[in-house]
């Protein structure tokens, strides 16, 4: 091969990476909206809240985030959360490890970590949140709610 | 490098692995345009070689322990300021195994005499460095979970 048509391969690969990154970063942590009307199953969740097993959701909102040992952005999306949580009493996130949940990933169909499914007071799946999501689009999504 | 009081896991600093994932970046280069080319593709896959080893390395013993880690423990970050935010050590780790899987399967169709299978394998190590290292894509929480799922990665 010569050497300028493998200059133009690499640098075909740098444009082909460059795009990567730009729609992985454009469509991360974005809200869709879902309205198959799936409810989510508390016991079988098994969500853990301040020690004590969650059974009821108590708020207008929840956040259930889904996430795994292998996961650079979920610890500051669980902070980012916590932080919503304290200022704003409508406000729940709850934070499952699915690491070793498969049973989880597979009924909620969990391809990367962080998801956050945003859920009413019912336990019903409003919209869904793949990767670590902008402080201003959580804030939207508690704003789709009749507060 | 402290642990995390709540899960146990070793916390690094995060741009520690982007700068180990950016001369992994530049090296693939070298190797891509090596390996195009039937006269240099045995040096690419020396190179290769040398870049499975340093997988190796990370991803058995973790970043810390890598001579990339070292390397910018001991002259890069003493110029930078504090990291705003220290990272779990297992997604950068696990990142270490997909590079080892990737080089491995290079060094492969080389012996197996596939044309050109060195330079994709090259390739596709030049994106997942470039993501890491210029994006700050993190392929563990991409990919782990669906590698599970279909059974790829057994449980630990």
């Amino acid at each position: 091969m010569s050497v300028e048509l493998r200059l133009i391969l690499i640098a075909s690969l740098v444009l082909l990476a460059g795009l990567i990154g730009a729609i992985w970063k454009f469509t991360t942590g974005r809200a869709r909206k879902i309205s198959s009307g799936e409810q989510v199953d508390l016991i079988e969740l098994g969500a853990v809240k301040d020690g004590r097993p969650v059974t009821a959701l108590t708020t207008k909102v929840t956040f259930l985030q889904f996430s795994s040992d292998y996961c650079v952005f979920c610890g500051p999306t669980a902070r980012m959360f916590g932080e919503l949580e304290k200022a704003d009493s409508n406000v729940t996130h709850l934070e499952v490890n699915i690491t070793n949940r498969l049973d989880l990933a597979n009924k909620y169909n969990v391809l990367q970590t962080p998801t956050t499914l945003v859920l009413d007071r019912r336990g019903f799946v409003k919209s869904r949140i793949g990767g670590a999501p902008k402080q201003q689009t959580v804030i939207d999504q508690i704003g789709t709610f009749d507060i | 490098m402290t642990k995390n009081s709540s899960t146990g896991a070793t916390q690094i600093d995060p741009r520690g692995p982007r700068f180990g994932a950016t001369i992994i970046n530049v090296l693939s280069v070298v190797i891509f345009f090596f390996a195009t080319d039937k006269a240099t593709e045995g040096t690419g896959a020396i190179l290769f070689g040398i870049a499975a080893v340093l997988f190796a390395i990370g991803a058995i013993f973790g970043n810390t322990k890598h001579p990339f880690g070292w390397l910018y423990r001991t002259l890069v970050r003493p110029r930078l300021a504090p990291p705003k935010e220290l990272e779990d050590s297992r997604p950068p780790q696990f990142a270490q195994g997909v590079g080892l899987f990737v080089s491995l399967i290079g060094l492969a169709v080389y012996a197996l005499a596939v044309p050109y299978g060195l330079a994709a394998a090259a390739a596709a190590l030049f994106l997942a460095s470039f993501l890491q290292a210029y994006v700050g894509y993190c392929l563990g929480c991409q990919i782990y979970l669906g590698l599970k799922r279909i059974r790829v990665i057994r449980s630990a």
